[in-house]
């Protein structure tokens, strides 16, 4: 098999085996190590994790200089390779299919192991440290031999191939394919090192507060690097896909997500134990079931077995990642019952009426809304294993349980944020909520006049509005009292990152409920309207080149600008995609799809028009989003912990 | 503090009676199109996992789709009746929605009563720390205090 696939199959191959060795001599190297406090094995460590990170970056480079070069000897380069893919897209088309985004995974994985070890490399005999570095290993050399067999992107294809069909149309359509799928895995991956540490600090017996602080950043930049992944997912979906939404809670999508929650109900979470060292248990559980989902998501989506549970055994993949999944859980909960007298802590919570409390009951929705996603996903399964008939469970389901879910999260994020810890009187409250309700009670007066309607959506932006009341008023207290560092730390940073949320909110319900849609019947040189908008067919045109023939008709749109919504057709594939055109302003988007079927010499065309109101408010809450992270992973002013929490915060100390 | 309480009072009626009038307000009538698509995307696409019909460009979900905008351009049917003729027409599997009966009804019941527990965890958790308060300090202890304190002093 080695010998039909040339130069880059053989040389691939070679680099994962010498990553997979290498992770397994390092996790070794790094147990020993912290076992026998032994110097020399511990020295060993960080010089593996260069080795795994050479090796990755052997293999993927190998794998991208296979694709530049048409290496047609390979199985991968004849699935998602051809002659006539541009460049970039052609770059990008290694990690378009399942065995290059897994040598992605390993590539990333391998990354951060190097990256820990430098960051721990002076207090490497530190047993935590040790430890986890051990269990970034083992995770690394799963995936090295994930990469090896079953999803091996160097096996050899069949002889005599000289063109292939390039990547699936859809995925070389938007740049955007060059930057979602790293940025979503620097996420989706980056959780791997707090799950580490947590593993570490349950090995050792450490399980206090240390740890936890010292990954602060590590979870952080994660948490920061899905979110944004994910964002830039759903705007992938609303420039590419033409169905004019940015969410369909399918079960790829649903796989990233569930981490995501998780993930975010942990960096609230962990702001309970820091202060008051409670919840130990739920935290590193949170950890481990953040972890796990990533396993357990990529098992869903790659195996093929949400498509059907027939197409399981034929997967060789999928079996690999469900035992990986069951090892984490049973290591991970036998490490929390083995610990489980050092894990139980001594703090009590006093009062319902409190930050803790707070942040207790973000988590119990955060656990309940994860378990909706998780359900929904999975359900299908059930239903198919006992009763042997297919059902779907789709977007209205997860729709209509996520509203309430939703209402819940944003009336917190319009009450915690002024909430002192311990103990808080209704006086205080109603103090600190004053002004926030104001901008509560304007926000809903303000949809009013614009004419909202309904509901769901009007509580949306009335809660929004006493949330973003919250969340300014905490960060301009902060900014009084320290100038500009009032908006770092995690305290003021997290607030930004509310206010993002919020718009995000308050888009995501405008366009749900509001949106408007029409299809129209366009004649050359003739106006249409449609809600308050004019369209005018200009003309259809033909663009070719060599990969496919793509119809366009220009539209102008209320006499000022001409738009081209395209549907274009790969020859090679023999698959139609349509492409929307969108006017973007800050009110509501104007979204067009050319709808099939279309002819070039025809002076008409069939168009659908969506009105999507404030969509563009989901894009610049993400971006809201990513600069109060930013600014949240800078330290802020601090108390010392002795000090109580009314004590003011000196000035000119950090 | 008295005025303030009544200001509050006045918000909570004002933004009651806004969103009752809010949520009884229509939003004018739908376009047809805003019909299709709505009915669309409660269907499922049958060769797509989870798609909804609104969604998918796929061949099958093109069928269903066109089908529903001739029941909704004959204007005959209501969106229920139409649901219904297309369940009847395509399979019952077309629905994207579980139903809420038989073994289908669980994913529905679940949620519900995963939300119902989790509160009574959390209401079990504070009623425990309430009776758990560490408890104050008795004379004898202040004494103890005082005398520690005096002592250090001297």
């Amino acid at each position: 098999m080695l010998a039909s696939t040339g130069v880059s199959g053989t040389l691939g191959r070679a680099f994962l085996l010498v990553g997979f060795i290498g992770a397994v001599f390092g996790a070794f190297a790094a147990f020993t190590g912290a076992r026998r406090s032994d110097q020399q094995v511990i020295r060993l460590i960080p010089r593996f994790a260069v080795l795994i990170f050479a090796a990755s970056v052997g293999a993927f480079a190998t794998m991208e200089y296979a694709m530049i070069t048409r290496d047609f000897s390979l199985a991968y380069v004849q699935k998602v390779g051809s002659w006539s893919t541009p460049a970039l897209y052609n770059f990008a088309a290694v990690w378009s299919a399942l065995e290059g985004s897994i040598l992605m995974w390993v590539l990333v994985l391998a990354g951060y192991t190097l990256a820990v070890a430098y960051w721990v490399r002076k207090r490497m005999h530190d047993p935590i440290a040790s430890w986890a570095m051990g269990v970034m290993f083992v995770v690394s050399a799963f995936f090295f031999l994930v990469s090896f067999f079953p999803a091996n992107p160097f096996a050899a294809g069949a002889p005599g191939v000289l063109d292939g069909p390039g990547p699936n149309p859809l995925l070389q359509n938007h740049v955007l394919v060059m930057f979602h799928p790293p940025i979503l895995y620097l996420g989706y991956v980056g959780v791997t090192v707090p799950f580490a540490f947590a593993i570490a600090a349950l090995i050792t017996g450490r399980v206090d507060e240390g740890w936890l602080v010292a990954t602060r950043r590590w979870s952080l930049f994660a948490w920061g690097f899905l979110t944004f992944g994910i964002a830039l997912g759903s705007w992938w979906s609303y420039e590419v896909l033409g169905w004019s939404g940015v969410w369909a809670w399918d079960p790829v999508e649903n796989a990233s997500l569930l981490p995501w929650i998780t993930g975010t109900a942990y960096i609230h979470s962990v702001l309970v134990q820091e202060r008051r060292g409670m919840l130990r248990v739920w935290n590193i559980s949170l950890l481990v079931a953040t972890f796990s989902l990533t396993i357990l998501g990529t098992f869903l989506t790659r195996s093929g077995v949400l498509n059907s549970v027939h197409a399981f055994s034929e997967s060789g993949i999928g079996s690999w990642f469900l035992a990986m999944f069951a090892v984490v859980l049973v290591v991970s909960i036998g490490l929390i019952g083995w610990r489980g007298d050092r894990l139980r802590s001594p703090g009590v919570i006093d009062s319902p009426l409190s930050r803790e409390a707070a942040f207790l009951a973000n988590n119990v929705l955060f656990a309940v809304f994860a378990f909706v996603v998780l359900l929904g996903t999975v359900f299908p399964l059930i239903v198919e294993a006992l009763q042997n008939r297919q059902i779907a469970v789709g977007a209205p389901f997860f729709d209509r349980l996520s509203t309430p879910i939703g209402l819940a999260l944003l009336t917190l994020m319009a009450i915690a944020p002024v909430l002192p810890w311990r103990k808080a009187t209704t006086e205080t409250l109603r103090d600190r909520l004053f002004w926030p309700a104001w901008c509560g009670l304007g926000a809903l007066i303000l949809s009013l006049v614009f004419g909202a309607y309904g509901l769901a959506p009007l509580l949306t932006f009335a809660l929004g509005g006493v949330s973003a009341g919250a969340a300014l008023r905490q960060v301009s207290l902060a900014t009084r009292r320290q100038g500009w560092r009032g908006l770092v730390g995690r305290a003021n940073g997290g607030m930004i990152v509310h206010l993002g949320v919020i718009l995000i909110a308050v888009a995501l319900g405008a366009s749900n409920s509001f949106s408007k849609s029409q299809e129209l019947s366009l004649v050359q040189d003739v106006e249409a309207q449609f809600a308050g908008h004019t369209f005018e067919l200009r003309d259809v045109v033909e663009v070719r080149d060599d990969r496919s023939i793509s119809v366009k008709a220009l539209v102008l749109v209320d006499g000022r600008k001409i738009y081209a919504p395209a549907i274009t057709k790969f020859t090679r594939i023999g698959m139609n995609v349509g492409t929307p055109s969108v006017r973007t302003s800050l009110t509501a988007d104007v979204y067009l799809t050319l709808e099939p079927p279309v002819r070039q010499d025809a002076n008409e065309a069939r168009i659908k028009v969506f009105i999507k109101p404030m969509i563009v408010w989901l894009w610049i809450g993400t971006a809201l989003m990513a600069v109060g992270t930013v600014l949240a992973v800078f330290p802020g002013r601090r108390r010392k912990p002795t000090e109580p929490t009314s004590a003011p915060v000196e000035v000119g100390r950090s | 503090m008295k005025t303030r309480r009544s200001i509050w009072l006045a918000m909570f009626l004002v933004a009651g009676v806004l969103l009752v009038f809010g949520a009884n307000r229509g939003g004018g009538p739908k376009t047809q199109q805003e019909r299709i698509d709505l009915l669309t995307s409660n269907l499922a696409c049958p060769t797509c996992s989870g798609e909804s019909v609104f969604e998918s460009r796929a061949v099958a979900a093109e069928a269903i789709r066109s089908e529903v905008a001739r029941q909704v351009a004959a204007g005959l049917r209501t969106d229920d009746e139409i649901m219904g003729y297309i369940e009847q027409r395509f399979g019952g599997q077309v629905l994207l929605v579980p139903r809420a009966d038989g073994l289908d009804a669980l994913v529905w019941a679940l949620p519900v009563a995963v939300a119902v527990f989790s509160l009574f965890v959390l209401f079990s958790a504070f009623a425990k720390w309430r009776g758990n308060r560490p408890p104050s300090p008795s004379n004898d202890d202040e004494l103890i205090v005082a005398r520690a304190l005096d002592e250090r002093e001297s």
